[in-house]
């Protein structure tokens, strides 16, 4: 006996129930667990759909779909700092480097102006939060937009809008540190590890806020064979 | 019926080892694989196979194909590049780990 396209659908479903929140998670369990249901059949015809289902969910064990989507979640992190990666790495190769490096040595000059120099710095860190803030906020919206419209909500897509918000909260915790860096400022070899860090903030935020989202469809298309028919 | 926790480390290296036979599996066919080939001595749990998997696919060590078989989509894994080469140092690794094994539980006592 073979599963109806309804079947299917409960499936997916029955995934979802069980906290399997990802469609490319879902597609390959809910894949398996048909294969499976039919040769439960094949031994024992007359079992419901059901019974068949949840006899093929107890061989996932007591923590069910947790081990899977815990290690996917796992994988696709870290297929997400690669692409980070190598958009940063691209800032420090020609040409680009020329920008990074003179924006570090223009940071550097600014917050050396006497007297004005923090004040420099205090303005650049309150423009780079509410940026930040305004820009998260945007995407979070995007992304859940985006899965109401398709129905499916897809892993590195989550993690590439909803992840790199989540990551700058980190930041948020930190701002009263981050202001206060500007009492090291009468140290040339602080102000200069300053302005290090704060081209280096204003790179990732660049990377993760605008970059990727903007190149969200290549990546994903790359990443899953079946975006591109599963989406029509 | 073996004791499976003695499977456990090998997991990885048995999965590399079907792929590099069959072209291309999915994770369903590769728990029935192994247990025809092993006269259903071992079982591949479910909750280990895709953790397994996925792991391997971050590695580089695999790569994957979709298809549309019937009225769901099926997600094929097959070696890349990569994963044929670490096929061949995970066995050989095996092999190794076997020989010890062998000396370690039925030792053969010389004269010199």
């Amino acid at each position: 006996m073979k599963l109806t396209d309804q079947h299917i659908e409960q499936l997916y479903k029955f995934t979802r129930q069980h906290f399997v929140e990802h469609y490319d998670v879902q597609t390959e369990l809910v894949d398996h667990l048909a294969n499976d249901i039919e040769q439960i059949w094949e031994k024992n015809p007359t079992l419901t759909f059901e019974q068949a289902r949840d006899t093929s969910f107890k061989k996932f064990g007591v923590f069910g779909f947790m081990n899977v989507v815990e290690e996917k979640q796992k994988q696709m992190n870290k297929k997400y700092r690669k692409i980070i990666w190598s958009y940063l790495k691209q800032w420090f190769t020609l040409p680009k480097i020329i920008l990074t490096v003179s924006s570090v040595f223009i940071f550097y000059f600014l917050f050396q102006i006497p007297h004005y120099g923090k004040y420099f710095f205090y303005s650049l860190e309150v423009f780079f939060f509410l940026f930040i803030i305004i820009r998260c906020q945007f995407l979070i919206k995007q992304q859940k937009q985006r899965v109401i419209e398709t129905s499916k909500n897809w892993l590195l897509e989550d993690i590439i809008f909803k992840m790199a918000s989540s990551n700058f909260i980190v930041f948020f915790c930190n701002v009263y540190n981050i202001f206060r860096l500007a009492e090291l400022m009468h140290r040339k070899e602080f102000t200069l590890l300053i302005s290090v860090f704060s081209v280096l903030l204003i790179l990732v935020s660049y990377i993760t806020l605008e970059l990727i989202p903007k190149k969200s469809e290549e990546l994903l298309e790359a990443q899953y064979p079946e975006y591109k028919f599963a989406n029509n | 019926m073996g004791n499976q926790k003695l499977y456990k480390g090998s997991l990885q290296t048995i999965i590399l080892k079907l792929l590099a036979q069959n072209d291309k599996m999915y994770g369903y066919e590769i728990t029935q694989k192994v247990k025809e080939l092993t006269k259903g001595e071992l079982k591949i749990t479910e909750g280990a196979l895709y953790p397994a998997l996925h792991k391997l696919e971050a590695e580089g060590l695999l790569d994957v194909e979709v298809a549309k078989v019937g009225n769901r989509l099926r997600k094929y894994y097959k070696l890349t590049e990569n994963g044929t080469k670490e096929t061949a140092n995970r066995l050989s690794e095996m092999q190794e780990f076997l020989n010890t094994m062998q000396q370690l539980v039925n030792p053969k006592f010389s004269l010199e």
